[in-house]
């Protein structure tokens, strides 16, 4: 069983009057157990010199929502230096929020599927806000992967 | 201006390689350099039924944060922990709005509440947060809480 630590640190020695520490830690487990989390898309690295939408874990969610409910664990980091730069974060096409150069995120997924009528899935998807090319860092943990079936259309 | 600083360490032996990720964030207004001055301050709510919540709501009209403004147009980030040993015990943390507290919605062109992901015992996350009104509020909805046995989430948030 593999053993994935996450711990966060926020600090601020100026925003209050008091300095402002916080920090936690916790291990990632599986949906309800205290059993680790063994299975990951690996740390990705993608430079995106368009605007489009782009859906960022297509292998975990397309035609199929069998990771329902299951844990993951999502990291996206935009890698870009030029602080005007952002990435939109949607989830099933709402937005979560923009990261800007350098910021980060670090949350559950659940990968439900929307009660849109469009039935969409729970996709994560990143968009950049500019076509000059920016690079994006971002893995998932999780459990329950299914990959698709082989294809042997021939077209 | 106020330096706020985020600091994420992960590790995992789930593969031969490992996984290290340690990355430090400055809290910054959109767009600029210049640091995020405003915090709700860490916040703790307890909960004693299985009602969705606003934890947090987006927009310029009825916010529970004074002088609140978060839009789409500038920068926000969300901590938020659930205090729980039981690791089977979760709370869904969403995006929409509370409505009667029954049901969530989120004002998305069809009324319906989206879940992000569920935080079980002890778990946290950050995001950044549009906190726009159409679709804004952060939700949180505990699998199990009652007067005896609350569920307690905490939470904070960063904005300008």
């Amino acid at each position: 069983m593999a053993t994935t630590t996450a711990a966060i640190t926020l600090t601020s020695a100026d925003l209050l009057t008091d300095a402002l520490s916080l920090s936690a830690t916790n291990t990632l487990y599986k949906a309800g157990s205290t059993v680790g989390l063994d299975q990951t898309t690996g740390m990705a690295r993608v430079h995106l010199t368009a605007t489009t939408v782009v859906d960022i874990f297509p292998q975990l969610i397309e035609a199929s929502i069998a990771f329902e409910n299951k844990s993951s664990w999502v990291y996206i980091c935009n890698k870009s230096e030029d602080e005007t730069e952002f990435i939109t974060v949607k989830i099933c096409e709402q937005v979560i929020g923009k990261l800007y150069a350098g910021d980060f995120l670090w949350m559950p997924w659940s990968m439900r599927e929307s009660a849109n009528a469009n039935n969409h899935h729970g996709d994560i998807t990143v968009a950049p806000s500019v076509d000059t090319g920016m690079s994006i860092e971002f893995t998932c943990i999780n459990e329950g992967t299914e990959y698709p079936t082989e294809n042997l259309a021939t077209t | 201006m106020a330096t706020i600083t985020a600091t994420l360490a992960v590790s995992s032996d789930i593969t031969d390689y490992g996984i290290a990720i340690n990355k430090s964030m400055t809290l910054t207004k959109a767009g600029t350099l210049n640091g995020l001055e405003r915090t709700t301050g860490v916040q703790r709510v307890y909960l004693t039924d299985t009602k969705h919540i606003d934890l947090a709501k987006g927009g310029l009209a009825n916010t529970n944060l004074a002088d609140m403004t978060v839009t789409g147009a500038t920068a926000a980030k969300v901590y938020i922990k659930y205090l729980e040993d039981d690791t089977s015990k979760f709370i869904r943390v969403g995006l929409g709005n509370e409505a009667d507290g029954t049901t969530a919605t989120a004002n998305n062109g069809d009324g319906t509440h989206f879940e992000i992901g569920r935080l079980y015992g002890n778990e946290w996350m950050i995001i950044p947060w549009n906190g726009a009104s159409n679709v804004g509020d952060i939700t949180v909805q505990p699998s199990v809480a009652t007067a005896a046995d609350m569920a307690i989430v905490e939470y904070i948030v960063f904005f300008e």
